[in-house]
């Protein structure tokens, strides 16, 4: 025979090779080959060629349609195969799917999250050229709020051209509103212009945008406000009664504010209404409460528009602030950045933050990393107990690539069994999850087009990697020596070890944090506040009728029997401050200090149970108290270097910069205990307390314990009968304080619920790392317990890699968790110091946990009897 | 015992007179000569694999040949149950044919 046989052409025979299952690719083409040597033989080599191309175009497609024919029929016993895996190994299977499902589903709610809070007000059209405008004012000590004189916006519109449209919009409030005579409570009702609707856009379900706030005395409503206050009956056209008595004509109903508005509001008046009302109001460039978002035209430079704000400053407030010695800077925030970038006291609603964002998303990108890292780590440690199955089948003739097909395919199943899981428990979660961020999730994974999409590719890669180191490592593996249990694998050992280490290390952590956090967050709230926050029942609905005749208030709500003490005040703790520049004895014209302010009613001080640490309080007896006397707070005199501050004084300039005037002072009669009027998140500062009921509004009530809602209930009736015109308001003083730490508690709850997660998942992981070791160390055990060892010995053997590898993680969790956990206390102006005891409890649970997780194991292992594990040889 | 197709039965009846030379050129050639028109190759391997799915015949490879550029064959050979099957087929086409000669065909045809 011919040793070189002719070379056949090659077009026909590389489609062959396509077209044929891989098993007979080699018969084939080998048939081919072998008949066309023959017919060049025969008929030469033109002659045999084209025999070649004509067989070979002939038989390609039979082979392509048998070839995928077979495909299918063996997709089925693979599928068959795995899933009777599955079933023969339940707890392998599921602990294996449920933690990959859980890292998963995780990550889908803080993808669903993260995606919510990028998107606010991204649903208005316009959003990139909307702004809205902020103020930095100097007059005494510096502040900066989200607001702008009410002239501005109009203003703004007259004489810039690049502005297309402006729109103020007073702060929506808790409020009650009538349907002729019942009473309904909304969470937010404002008062917004006729533009408001130009610049944003909320669509509306009846009522027409461009007028629907144009004259005063006019209101819109979204839908379920609508519904609430007159039912099924179409709203538009209707009328309720405000506070004020007024009666407002319904003409608009919006569809409700989606979840990702940084405005919401309930109700909103037209500003016409704020305007008629009070015109000089409106008119005055000092009055800075109201809220303006400007609608820049497509081509404005928002850049150069800002840079011409302070001649319009300048132009119309720049005379007065001359006077007065202040400084104003208005700027302009562009809308997309409110609710993530922005941070003033005073939002127009709490607002989210980036910090949070980027803590999320680290969060989710770790929890899936260490959950797919877990779940091919699994894998693997379990595919080692397959070795010999994988020998046996290679004796039997089983095809390389069949055989890593075969793994591959069991891993992606398994993978993808995982997604639909999470999938499905991202339902349930979301609600949870809304829970710990403190917003409600309006979404999920289905309404997010590219999730389930970009979820498969994620688990088919996952899957992917976690079959093949069985897939190329085992089916190389040589029978004879698998059989024959001769095999090692060096390289997954480290790479485990490194695992289980950095899972522990953020178990432990997120555990020191959890204990860290409860510790600092029970300390704020015992701590001693210098008044007594409980049983103060605070009515914040002082007006200025009221005030006059506050005395008869004060007689009346005294009669109630359970009432102990009744004082009214400007301010009360956690309901913000007030802070100006004063000038105490012995500081210069150029060096004011800043001061918190509060003016009193003399009780309010005992219904607060704030002590006077020196002199005396304030007596209704004396009326220049009213005039000249003051109290200050320890801080204060500590920080004014007053050792004894009674009789020290204030100096009262006329006006700033003008020393001519007459000059008045205060006397300081009295010292207070300090009291915070913050969370403990802020420090304690100087503060000056004034005898004066001009814009008190709050009346606190200091009540006994016992029946409090029979007191409560009197107290209400009492008020109806002082101020019949308007609604009852109150609230405990303990729970609005404590309303100042939900940032914390949430940080709180997230460490813990992060911190069982990662336990769980870190769990996983050493569980995959002690299957693996006790396999490959079982003939190891046998001899040793043939050579006289206890099991006690044994299990004590294989612990002793696990704790070595849980104190290294204790080794590194602890720096970080300390440095990590300074930086969130830093926010704390008062703060426990962190105890030791943290790192310590955090130490001993994560190694009880991790002994507990490979106890079983390790148990079996060293129980076993030494005969089984050694009587292949 | 499921009926063979009429190609399987020929296939069958190849490899058991091929014998040991019953790989894909001789099986193809055998058969294209029965046919008396040419058989390809992908009409052969679909029904080896269809056999061998049935167990009726059992490949084995055979030692790298050098007319087929070291390539081995593959040997396919027929298992207790192809027996079976090829005899059932041979004692159905008996039943068919008896009593029926030849020359009956002839006659309808003329007739």
């Amino acid at each position: 025979m011919n040793p070189a046989p002719a070379r056949p052409p090659r077009i026909p025979a590389w489609l062959l090779r396509l077209a044929a299952l891989e098993e007979d690719r080699f018969a084939i083409l080998g048939d081919f080959d072998e008949e066309y040597a023959e017919l060049v033989g025969e008929l030469g080599r033109a002659g045999a060629s084209r025999w070649f191309w004509r067989q070979g175009l002939r038989t390609a497609p039979r082979l392509l349609g048998d070839h995928l024919y077979w495909r299918t029929i063996m997709f089925k016993n693979y599928l068959k195969i795995a899933l009777r895996n599955i079933r023969k190994q339940k707890a392998y299977a599921f602990i294996n799917i449920a933690g990959w499902a859980v890292g998963m589903t995780v990550c889908i709610l803080i993808l669903l999250w993260v995606r919510q809070e990028l998107s606010f007000d991204r649903f208005h059209a316009n959003a990139d050229r909307i702004h809205r405008l902020t103020l930095e004012a100097f007059i005494g000590a510096p502040q900066s709020a989200p607001v702008a004189p009410t002239p501005a916006a109009p203003a703004l519109v007259r004489e810039y051209p690049e502005i297309k449209a402006a729109a103020r919009i007073d702060r929506p409030r808790p409020a009650y509103v009538w349907n002729e005579d019942r009473e309904f409570r909304v969470e937010g009702m404002g008062a917004a212009d006729a533009s408001f609707f130009q610049v944003f856009d909320f669509p509306f379900l009846s009522g027409n945008p461009e007028t629907a706030l144009a004259r005063p005395y006019t209101a819109v409503l979204t839908e379920s406000a609508a519904r609430k206050i007159f039912g099924a009956e179409p709203a538009l056209g209707k009328f309720l009664k405000g506070e004020d008595g007024k009666s407002y004509a319904v003409t608009g109903v919006l569809r409700d504010i989606p979840q990702t508005s940084h405005l919401t509001f309930d109700i909103l008046r037209s500003f016409e209404t704020l305007i008629a009302e009070n015109r000089a109001a409106a008119e005055n460039w000092f009055a800075i409460s109201n809220y303006a978002y400007i609608l820049l035209n497509e081509n404005a430079d928002p850049a150069a528009l800002e840079a011409k704000l302070p001649a319009f400053i300048d132009k119309h407030m720049g005379q007065t602030l001359k006077t007065i010695g202040g400084k104003m800077v208005l700027r302009m925030q562009p809308l997309t950045r409110i609710h993530l970038y922005s941070n003033f006291a005073l939002d127009i609603a709490p607002q989210g933050d980036i910090a949070s964002v980027y803590l999320f998303s680290g969060i989710a990108l770790l929890v899936l990393l260490i959950a797919s890292i877990n779940f091919i780590n699994l894998s693997t440690a379990r595919s080692s107990t397959r070795a010999k199955e994988v020998g046996l089948r290679k004796t039997l003739g089983a095809v390389r690539r069949r055989l890593m097909g075969q793994f591959l395919g069991e891993s992606v199943l398994y993978s993808l069994l995982a997604m639909v899981l999470a999938v499905g428990l991202h339902f349930a979660g979301l609600r949870l999850f809304g829970n710990i961020v403190g917003r409600p999730l309006e979404t999920n994974a289905f309404k997010t087009p590219w999730m389930i999409p970009a979820l498969f590719g994620l688990a088919l890669a996952v899957g992917l990697a976690a079959g093949l180191y069985p897939a190329g490592v085992l089916s190389s593996f040589q029978p004879a020596r698998v059989l024959k249990r001769q095999w090692r694998t060096g390289g997954g050992v480290i790479f485990r070890r490194v695992l289980v280490v950095v899972q522990f290390t953020i178990s432990v952590a997120l555990i020191i944090g959890t204990l860290a956090v409860s510790r600092q967050i029970r300390y704020v709230k015992e701590r001693p506040l210098g008044f007594d926050k409980n049983q103060v029942l605070v009515i914040p609905r002082l007006t200025p009728s009221l005030r006059k005749s506050f005395d008869s208030v004060r007689a009346e709500l005294m009669g109630i029997p359970g009432v102990q003490e009744v004082g009214a005040s400007t301010l009360v703790p956690a309901r913000g401050i007030a802070r100006s520049a004063f000038f105490p004895e012995g500081f210069g014209v150029n060096e004011p200090q800043p001061m918190d302010t509060l003016s009193v009613e003399p009780h309010f001080l005992a219904a607060l149970g704030i002590r006077i640490t020196a002199g005396r309080n304030f007596s209704p007896d004396l009326p220049t108290d009213r005039t000249d006397s003051v109290l200050i707070n320890e801080t204060a005199a500590r920080r004014f270097g007053w050792a004894d501050p009674l009789g020290k004084r204030f100096v009262l300039l006329s006006g700033p910069g003008d020393s001519a005037g007459p000059t008045r002072y205060l006397n300081v009669v009295g010292v207070v205990a300090d009291f915070h009027t913050l969370s403990l998140h802020q420090k304690l500062e100087p503060m000056i307390i004034f005898d004066n009921l001009d814009g008190a509004r709050f009346v606190s009530a200091r009540l006994q314990t016992g029946n409090l809602s029979g007191t409560l209930d009197l107290i209400k009736k009492a008020w109806k009968r002082l101020d019949p015109g308007n609604p009852f308001d109150s609230f405990f003083l303990d729970d609005v304080f404590d309303v100042q730490y939900r940032a914390d508690e949430r940080m709180k709850a997230m460490t813990r619920q992060f911190g069982l997660l990662a336990v769980l998942i870190g769990c996983l992981g050493l569980f995959g790392m002690a299957s693996f070791t006790v396999e490959r160390r079982i003939k190891e055990i046998g001899i040793r317990k043939v050579l006289g060892a206890s099991v006690a010995g044994i299990v004590r053997l294989l612990s002793k890699e696990t704790v070595l590898l849980v104190l290294a993680a204790n080794a590194v969790a602890a720096p970080a968790a300390y440095l990590l956990l300074n930086v969130w206390l830093r926010g704390f102006a008062y703060r426990a110091p962190l105890s030791v005891w943290a790192f310590v409890l955090a130490a001993a649970a994560s190694l009880g946990i991790a002994l507990l997780t490979i106890s079983a194991q390790s148990i079996r292992a060293a129980r076993g009897k030494p005969a089984e594990a050694l009587r292949y040889e | 015992m499921r009926e063979l197709s009429k190609i399987e039965e020929i296939l069958l009846v190849a490899i058991c007179r091929l014998k040991d030379q019953a790989y894909g050129v001789r099986i193809r050639q055998h058969v294209s000569g029965v046919l008396d028109k040419e058989f390809t190759y992908g009409n052969l391997y679909s029904a080896l694999h269809q056999l061998t799915a049935k167990k009726f015949i059992r490949p084995a490879t055979g030692l790298p040949a050098p007319s087929r550029r070291g390539r081995p064959r593959v040997f396919y050979t027929i298992t207790p149950a192809g027996r079976e099957a090829l005899q059932c087929a041979r004692e159905l086409n008996a039943k068919l044919w008896l009593g029926f000669p030849a020359f009956a065909l002839d006659k309808d045809k003329i007739g």
